[in-house]
C-alpha cells in the first residue's frame, strides 16, 4: 500500500513517450542499429545488435535521481534504494541473484545521479533467460528485511567516507548549497551526511520509494550484443508485461532567478592544490533543444586542452595544473562550471580573471569557428572511440536516455553537437554566463606547521 | 566533483558507480566436515618460503611483434611495450623513468610544440597515453583509420623525436611532485595504504618506491638526466610492438622501420634482488581520515606460468574478485556486517584499468604480490575488519572450498574472464604479457585449467602455497597510537551490531574477534603521511 507524504502529488500518465515499435538505421556518427518497442504497460525495450561473440550488456535506467528527494531529511536516497535493489524478492531472495547470474560470469554493478539510476549486467547471452527473469522479478517484486536494510545503510556510509578523503566532495556540497536555495539539486547524490547518517531507520520510506519511483513508464532497457532478437523479445515480455505500477510526479522546488553574484568557500585541513570554480546557472539538458549539446562544445572551448585558456594558464604561464570543467547533463537547470587547479594561492585573482576574459569574448562574439569544427569532429570521432563494447553501448545510450527521457536520446545529443553553429555559443554564453548568476567556490588548504592535521 | 568530458564512458561511470548486492547463502558455521567431502589434512601447512628469488621474466625477441588484425573496425589500435619501468630509475632520482615517459607523451616533438600537439590530436579525438609501472613502459595509442598517416607520424616521433622542452619538463614535474604530496598523501587513503604495503614488502628493492618517484627524487631530476634516460631505457631490445584493429601489411612494416630507428641496447637490464621474506610487520601512516584503510600482502613466488598459479588466482577470485560481489570478503564483511564499501583479494599485482573493474594488462612482475585490500572501515572496527579478512583466508588454507561454490565460481571465471578481453588494447595486453610470462594463450589456457580443478586439488595447492603467517600490514588512519596498541596487545575485538544478526554469523564472530593478527610487536611502524615517499 502506497503511503503518500503531503509533498507528493500523484498523477497517471507516461513519464516517458511512447516508441510503440520502431526502427533506427546506423548513421556515421552512431553506427548501430536500434529496435525500440514499447510495452503495453509503459516499459520502453531498446536493442542494439552488436557483433561480441556470446557476450551481451542489459542496461536499465530508471528516472530517478537525487533530484526527487523532496522530503526533508531523506536526501541520498535514490542512491541508497540502488543499493537495496540487490537485495532479493521472495521468488529470488536474497543471495540467489549472486548464485544465478555469478554462474554466468556477469558483471553486475549499477550507478546513480542526480536524475537517474542505471543498472547493468554485462556477460555471456547464455545466461539472458536467467538474467531476464531475475531482472523483471526484482523490478516488480522487490524485498528485503530491516535488518538488511540498516546493514547496508552503513555500506552506504563507508561510500560516503571513502569519498571524504579527497576535496571533491566537500567541493561538490559547498557548491552546490550556495548556487541553490529551493531545488533539491542543492544537495549532492550521496546526500547530506546528517541523513545517511540517519538511513537506517527509514525503512518504510525505503518501501514506498520503490513504488513511487519503480514502475515501468519511468523505465527504458537496453540489450545490447550477440542474441537472437525474437527469443529476448518473448522473454521480456512475458516477465515484464504484468508489471503495472504508474510512476508518481513530484513538485520539485523551482529554482528562483539568481540576480546577484555569489561567493562560498572551502578550507581544506590537509595538503592540496588550491581551486578556483565559476558557476553559472544554465538551462535543462532536453531532448528538443540542444541545450547539452552546445554546454558540450562550449566546456571544449573554453578549457579544453586546445583553449587558449589552456595554452596560457596550463602550458605557457604555468599558474594551474589543470583547468576543466565539472558540466554534466541535467533534467533540471543546473550548473555550468570552470574548475581551475591551481599551483599557487597567489595566482588566484590572475587565473578567475583570465577564465571570466574567455568568457566574455565569446559572449560578444568573438569565437573561432575552426576551433569550434574541431570540437564537433572530436565529439564525432570520439563517441565512435568510446563504443568499444557492448557495455559502453550500453550505458551511454542508458544515460541519454534517461536524462533526455527518450531512447534515442543519444542519437539525438550526437545530432545536436554536429548543428551548433559559433553564433550560438555567443548568444548562449551572453545570455547565460553572466556575472548575476555566476556563483565563485574557492577552496584553499588550511594545514598546521606541522603540514598536516593531527 | 563529477566531471565529464564530450562522451566519455570513462567519466560516466566515474559518477556514482557503486554496487550492492545480496549475501550469498551463509556458508560460514558449519563445521568443515559438512562443507565437503574431503577430509582437512592434519598436517600443519608448510612454512612461507624465506626468501623470494627473481627468476626472470622471458625476454621476447628486440622489437618483437604482436598483431591482432581485424575487418570490423575502423580503429587501430597501437601498444608499445618497453621492458623499463620505475626500476630503471637511478637511486636518488626516484621518478625519472616516470617523468620521462610523460614528456615524451605530453611534451611535444620536434616538429610540434605541447599545445600543437594537442592541436593535432584533438579533431581526430585520437589516443595518446603512458603508463609506467615497476618494470614496464606502455605506450598506447588509438585512431580512427581516417587520421592514420598523420597519426603515426605523432606517434612514433614522441619515441624517436620528443622535444624535450624544458619549460614542460618543469611543468610535468612540478605536477608529479603534487601527485605525491596533494594527491597520495592527502585526497587517496586507498592508494596510500596500497603503496605503502608496497614499500614495506620490497624495502630496500628498486619495487619499492612510488612508481612516480619521490619529492626528493623528482626535485633532482635534470633535462639532461630525461634526455639520457630516454636512450637508456626505451631501447629496441626492451620493446615489444603491439597493433590491432585496422591493421594491414604497410602499417606494419612502416612502423616497424620507425621504431627501428629507437636505440638497439641501452642501460643494462637491472638485476633485481632476492627479497628476503619478513613476515609480521606492519606501518600505520597518520593523516586525518575519517575511517581507516587497510592492505595487507606478501611477496609471492607464485607468478603466472607457475602451475600453482591458477588455482591460487581461482581461490583469491573466491575471496574476492575486485569489485565484484561474489566475492566471499565482500558477502562477508560488507554485505552481512556493513563494515565498509568492499573488501578484495588479488593473487597478483593489480591496479584497476580505469572504466573497468578489470586489472591492467602490461604491469607483470618478476616478483609478484599477493594481497588482500579492504576499504575504509570504521576506526573502530579497523581491528574487527582485519581479523575477519584473516579469518577467511585462513579456512581457504584449511579447508577445500565447498563444491557448490567451488562449481559457482568455476562458472562465475569461465564468462567473468571472457569481459577481459572485449576490446582491442586489452586483448593486444594480454598477447604481450603472454610473451614475458611464457604464457601462450593465457586467458584460453586458464579457462581450459578451470575445468580440471576440483575442490581438493586447489586446497593442496593452497595448503602449500597460500601463507597467511607470510603477511605485512599497511594502514591509513587518523588515531595512528590507538591501532598501533590494538596490534601490539592482541586484545580481543568485540564488535556491536546495529541490526539483528543471525546465530550462525555471531558464532563464526566469536572466531574473528580473537583471530590472531600475526603482527611482531616491535615491527610496527608510524609514519606521518607528509614525510611519505619524500626520498
Amino acid at each position: 500500500m502506497r503511503r503518500l507524504l503531503p509533498l507528493l502529488l500523484l498523477l497517471l500518465g507516461t513519464a516517458l513517450p511512447a516508441f510503440a515499435q520502431s526502427t533506427s538505421a546506423p548513421t556515421q556518427a552512431f553506427p548501430y542499429t536500434l529496435k525500440t518497442d514499447t510495452l503495453p504497460n509503459g516499459l520502453t525495450v531498446v536493442r542494439v545488435p552488436y557483433p561480441s561473440q556470446g557476450i551481451v550488456s542489459y542496461v536499465t535506467v530508471v528516472r530517478v535521481g537525487s533530484r526527487n528527494e523532496v522530503e526533508p531529511g531523506k536526501t541520498g536516497f535514490a542512491h541508497f534504494f540502488e543499493h537495496m535493489m540487490f537485495k532479493g524478492t521472495k521468488r529470488h531472495p536474497e543471495g540467489e541473484r549472486e548464485r544465478i547470474l555469478g554462474a554466468f560470469g556477469f558483471d553486475d554493478n549499477a550507478f546513480t545521479t542526480d536524475d537517474i539510476t542505471l543498472y547493468y549486467s554485462y556477460g555471456p547471452s547464455a545466461g539472458l533467460p536467467q538474467l531476464i527473469d531475475i531482472e523483471a522479478d526484482r523490478f516488480r517484486n522487490l524485498e528485503y528485511s530491516e535488518p538488511s536494510f540498516r546493514t547496508e545503510a552503513l555500506a552506504v556510509l563507508g561510500e560516503y567516507h571513502k569519498n571524504a578523503a579527497a576535496p571533491f566532495l566537500k567541493m561538490e556540497e559547498t557548491l552546490n548549497a550556495a548556487a541553490f536555495t529551493k531545488h533539491t539539486y542543492r544537495h549532492t547524490t550521496l546526500g547530506f551526511y546528517e541523513d545517511i547518517k540517519a538511513m537506517p531507520e527509514a525503512y518504510q520510506y525505503s518501501r514506498d520509494f520503490f513504488q513511487r519511483w519503480y514502475t515501468p513508464d519511468n523505465t527504458q532497457l537496453f540489450i545490447v550484443g550477440d542474441f537472437d532478437d525474437d527469443q529476448v523479445m518473448k522473454l521480456v515480455r512475458e516477465h515484464y508485461g504484468p508489471w503495472d505500477r504508474k510512476t508518481s510526479t513530484i513538485t520539485v522546488p523551482t529554482e528562483p532567478p539568481q540576480t546577484q553574484p555569489r561567493n562560498a568557500h572551502v578550507d581544506w585541513p590537509q595538503p592540496t592544490q588550491p581551486r578556483q570554480v565559476l558557476a553559472w546557472h544554465t538551462p535543462a539538458a532536453a531532448a528538443n533543444t540542444n541545450s547539452s549539446a552546445l554546454q558540450t562544445v562550449l566546456v571544449a572551448y573554453l578549457v579544453g586542452p586546445t583553449s587558449p585558456a589552456y595554452k596560457q594558464l596550463v602550458l605557457e604561464q604555468q599558474l594551474v595544473e589543470s583547468i576543466s570543467s565539472d558540466y554534466v547533463d541535467h533534467r533540471d537547470p543546473h550548473l555550468f562550471t570552470l574548475t581551475a587547479t591551481l599551483k599557487d594561492e597567489r595566482h588566484r585573482d590572475r587565473v578567475r580573471l583570465a577564465l571570466l576574459r574567455e568568457v566574455s569574448k565569446v559572449a560578444a562574439g568573438k569565437v573561432d569557428a575552426a576551433r569550434v569544427k574541431a570540437i564537433q569532429d572530436n565529439a564525432r570521432y570520439g563517441a565512435l572511440m568510446a563504443l568499444q563494447t557492448p557495455r559502453d553501448v550500453g550505458i551511454q545510450l542508458g544515460w541519454y536516455a534517461g536524462i533526455l527521457g527518450t531512447p534515442d536520446g543519444l542519437q539525438r545529443h550526437l545530432a545536436h553537437l554536429a548543428k551548433v553553429t559559433p553564433a550560438q555559443l555567443s548568444e548562449f554564453t551572453k545570455r547565460y554566463l553572466q556575472a548575476s548568476k555566476l556563483t565563485q567556490l574557492s577552496l584553499t588548504p588550511k594545514v598546521d606547521s606541522a603540514g598536516g592535521t593531527k | 566533483m563529477k566531471t565529464q568530458t564530450l562522451v566519455s564512458l570513462t567519466a560516466l561511470l566515474s559518477l556514482a558507480g557503486c554496487a550492492s548486492h545480496p549475501k550469498p547463502a551463509p556458508e560460514t558455521t558449519p563445521p568443515p566436515a559438512q562443507q565437503a567431502t574431503a577430509t582437512p589434512s592434519p598436517e600443519a601447512p608448510p612454512a612461507p618460503p624465506s626468501e623470494v628469488p627473481a627468476i626472470p621474466l622471458h625476454q621476447p625477441k628486440p622489437m618483437e611483434l604482436v598483431v591482432l588484425a581485424r575487418p570490423d573496425t575502423p580503429i587501430v589500435t597501437f601498444r608499445l611495450v618497453f621492458h623499463s619501468g620505475s626500476i630503471d630509475d637511478p637511486k636518488g632520482k626516484e621518478g625519472l623513468t616516470a617523468l620521462t615517459a610523460t614528456l615524451m607523451a605530453e611534451g611535444g616533438t620536434q616538429k610540434l610544440s605541447s599545445a600543437q600537439l594537442l592541436d593535432a590530436l584533438f579533431p581526430m579525438a585520437a589516443e595518446l597515453d603512458t603508463f609506467v609501472d615497476k618494470e614496464f613502459t606502455t605506450f598506447s595509442g588509438r585512431v580512427h583509420r581516417d587520421f592514420l598517416p598523420r597519426y603515426l607520424d605523432i606517434f612514433t616521433d614522441i619515441l624517436l623525436a620528443p622535444r624535450m622542452d624544458p619549460a614542460e619538463l618543469e611543468r610535468l614535474r612540478t605536477n608529479a611532485i603534487s601527485d605525491v604530496e596533494n594527491g597520495l598523501r592527502s585526497a587517496n587513503d586507498e592508494g596510500l595504504g596500497k603503496a605503502a604495503l608496497d614499500a614495506l614488502i620490497y624495502a630496500g628493492h628498486p619495487y619499492a618506491h612510488y612508481t612516480g618517484g619521490t619529492v626528493q627524487g623528482l626535485k633532482s631530476i635534470t633535462l639532461d638526466d630525461v634526455k639520457a634516460h630516454a636512450q637508456r631505457v626505451f631501447t629496441q631490445d626492451r620493446l615489444v610492438v603491439g597493433l590491432a584493429g585496422a591493421v594491414d601489411d604497410a602499417l606494419k612494416q612502416s612502423l616497424l622501420a620507425r621504431v627501428g630507428t629507437l636505440p638497439a641496447t641501452g642501460a643494462p637490464r637491472v638485476t633485481l634482488p632476492t627479497v628476503t621474506a619478513t613476515a609480521g610487520r606492519a606501518v600505520i601512516i597518520q593523516k586525518q581520515a575519517l575511517s581507516t584503510a587497510v592492505s595487507m600482502g606478501y611477496v609471492n613466488p607464485v607468478r603466472r606460468g607457475d602451475p600453482d598459479f591458477f588455482p591460487l588466482a581461482f581461490a583469491l577470485t573466491h575471496l574476492g574478485e575486485h569489485r565484484q560481489s561474489i566475492g566471499l570478503l565482500f558477502n562477508e564483511l560488507r554485505e552481512q556486517r556493513g563494515l565498509n564499501y568492499g573488501d578484495y583479494a588479488y593473487a597478483e599485482h593489480f591496479i584497476e584499468d580505469p572504466g573497468t573493474t578489470y586489472n591492467r594488462t602490461n604491469i607483470a612482475r618478476t616478483q609478484q604480490d599477493l594481497t588482500v585490500w579492504l576499504r575504509p572501515v570504521e576506526p573502530s572496527n579497523a581491528m574487527f575488519a582485519t581479523r575477519g579478512a584473516l579469518y577467511f583466508l585462513d579456512r581457504l588454507v584449511k579447508e577445500p572450498i565447498p563444491q557448490e561454490r567451488f562449481d559457482l565460481m568455476r562458472g562465475f571465471l569461465q564468462g567473468y574472464s571472457r569481459l577481459w578481453e572485449q576490446t582491442d588494447p586489452r586483448r593486444l595486453g594480454y598477447a604481450i604479457d603472454s610473451l614475458f610470462y611464457g604464457t601462450p594463450d593465457y586467458l584460453e589456457q586458464y579457462r581450459q585449467a578451470l575445468t580440471k580443478m576440483t575442490p581438493q586439488s586447489v586446497q593442496d595447492v593452497l595448503r602449500r602455497r597460500l601463507h597467511p603467517s607470510a603477511l605485512n600490514f599497511a594502514f591509513v588512519t587518523q588515531d595512528a597510537e590507538t591501532l598501533a596498541n590494538a596490534l601490539r596487545s592482541g586484545q580481543p575485538s568485540p564488535i556491536t551490531y546495529a541490526s539483528d544478526k543471525s546465530q550462525a554469523l555471531l558464532d563464526v564472530d566469536k572466531s574473528i574477534i580473537p583471530f590472531l593478527v600475526p603482527v611482531r610487536a616491535d615491527a610496527i611502524t608510524i609514519t606521518p603521511a607528509q614525510t611519505f615517499m619524500e626520498k
